[in-house]
């Protein structure tokens, strides 16, 4: 189970979290240096903390899935291999590049909205917008 | 499988019931009646018409064996209407209620019913024989919001709730003198009225349309996060899998079986999901055929299989339970329906009767 699974972080340590942020962005790095830019997004969508209020943590995980989501050149055949699990959490970060306003941010974040729309429908996109509780 | 017969009854049907027999059907028009129509050979006539509501009527149930129907409505009243000759009755039952009751069910064995409503509150009204003269209990205090929705347990002593809190919940209703401690083997139902058994906190937006399946082990309802969720045992060991959909929420759901749950929405084509000998359930298929993707025809090519997806988990949010840990599992339907049902309203006031019928070599009995 990846993103949407149960994660502890509530109870978390923050800085714990900030090193496992940074060993992930690490692992992220090696991954797109080997081409591989799905498996960087599915390393940074992993284990991301839901559930803390902290913004830092917030900030520092959008960082690295920024990251990894502006390496994707290939929308389509990204979701041949990106797992249905991943779709839930996608789609929020999604909306938090869209926030960010930034054009080139914006303009990946439709392209790939529009396909995981295809893919995954409406009720994803109700879930990520009614989720309170699990915010990234 | 298309609807096996529309009628265009009114402009808006806000709730409805069927008769024991399934031959008449109770409805509000969205206002402050209830219409019965009887179906008589080839068309539908109007028979009676119960007024004595005020407002709109936002629950009505008819009960099994008792042939008595109840009504709530938002002017905060309940009506019991038993037929005496050709006529209805009404007895008029005080709620106690400061805002709009909201829903109604008959408990199973038709000697209680309890009534949602908007004042955060639940109501149990019982029959007093000496006084001829229903009473109503009201289980305050616990719900944060609304009640959308309630089921009785068959045990005819839990009744569950769905709240726009977000929670469901499951209460003992025991009221002294009309049920019997001791009738039911299991301990639990000892506990006294209004004492929550257990509250289910697996979505954080409005949840709506709980049911038990027939049995009682399985519990099952829809969130606004267009998620559906199935708690089996919930009294001692409550075990959740949530289902995420595709598409728009549910806002009911209803058991055919054990293991077969059909469930309406805001697709407005009802959704029918079932459960593998492992006890995973899984979206199965469209009842009406008159489906037509939403988006790219392209995208409903792979729905049937991949992108319905679904997320499994024990969840630690079952407050009741301190159990942690997680199953997960892909799903796959594969499944077959094997039961008829019928009837399901669309909110437009169109009745629309399907019938499921039984698939040959199944396990089930086809002429349920």
């Amino acid at each position: 189970m990846a993103s949407s699974a149960a994660y502890p972080d509530a109870d978390e340590n923050l800085e714990a979290i900030i090193t496992r942020i940074e060993q992930k962005s690490r692992k992220i790095e090696t991954l797109l240096k080997q081409s591989k830019p799905v498996e960087a997004l599915k390393t940074a969508l992993e284990g991301s903390p839901l559930k803390t209020l902290d913004e830092r943590c917030k900030s520092a995980n959008w960082i690295v899935v920024h990251r990894a989501m502006m390496a994707i050149r290939d929308v389509d055949g990204m979701f041949n291999s990106l797992d249905p699990e991943y779709y839930d959490i996608l789609m929020k970060y999604l909306y938090r590049g869209l926030s960010t306003g930034d054009r080139p941010t914006c303009d990946q974040c439709l392209k790939i909205h529009e396909k995981l729309t295809e893919k995954a429908g409406l009720g994803c996109i109700l879930r990520s917008l009614a989720d309170t509780v699990n915010t990234v | 499988m298309a609807a096996a017969a529309i009628h265009q009854f009114a402009e808006c049907i806000t709730c409805h019931a069927w008769s024991p027999d399934e031959s008449m059907i109770a409805f509000c028009p969205n206002n402050h009646e209830v219409h019965i129509y009887k179906f008589f050979t080839d068309k539908w006539e109007k028979l009676h018409v119960l007024s004595k509501h005020d407002q709109i009527v936002s629950g009505i149930d008819w009960s099994k064996s008792s042939n008595k129907i109840v009504t709530v409505s938002h002017d905060r009243n309940s009506y019991v209407w038993t037929q005496e000759g050709s006529d209805w009755v009404p007895t008029l039952v005080i709620l106690k209620l400061n805002r709009a009751a909201l829903c109604v069910q008959w408990s199973p064995k038709e000697n209680k019913f309890a009534v949602g409503s908007g004042a955060k509150s639940v109501c149990v009204c019982y029959y007093e024989q000496e006084n001829n003269w229903w009473i109503s209990k009201v289980i305050r205090k616990r719900h944060e919001s609304s009640v959308t929705s309630l089921a009785w347990h068959p045990n005819n002593i839990y009744l569950a709730t769905t709240s726009t809190d977000g929670k469901c919940r499951v209460f003992s209703t025991f009221i002294k003198g009309v049920d019997k401690r001791g009738s039911q083997s299991s301990t639990s139902t000892d506990s006294k009225f209004g004492e929550q058994i257990a509250q289910l906190d697996l979505s954080s937006t409005w949840v709506f349309g709980v049911r038990w399946s027939p049995s009682g082990k399985t519990l099952a309802y829809a969130g606004h996060n267009s998620m559906v969720y199935f708690i089996d045992e919930v009294e001692s060991s409550p075990a959740a899998q949530n289902l995420a959909l595709r598409d728009l929420p549910l806002r009911d759901v209803l058991f055919v079986s054990e293991r077969t749950l059909i469930g309406v929405g805001f697709d407005c084509n009802p959704m029918i999901f079932a459960a593998d000998d492992t006890g995973l359930w899984s979206f199965i298929r469209f009842l009406d055929e008159r489906k037509a993707a939403p988006s790219a025809s392209k995208a409903s090519q792979d729905w049937t299989v991949k992108s319905w997806y679904g997320i499994w988990k024990m969840t630690s949010a079952l407050q009741n339970s301190s159990r942690e840990g997680f199953i997960t599992n892909q799903i796959k339907g594969t499944s077959v329906i094997t039961h008829r049902t019928q009837g399901t309203i669309l909110g437009s006031g169109v009745l629309q009767v399907f019938k499921i019928q039984g698939q040959p070599g199944s396990k089930d009995s086809p002429d349920g």
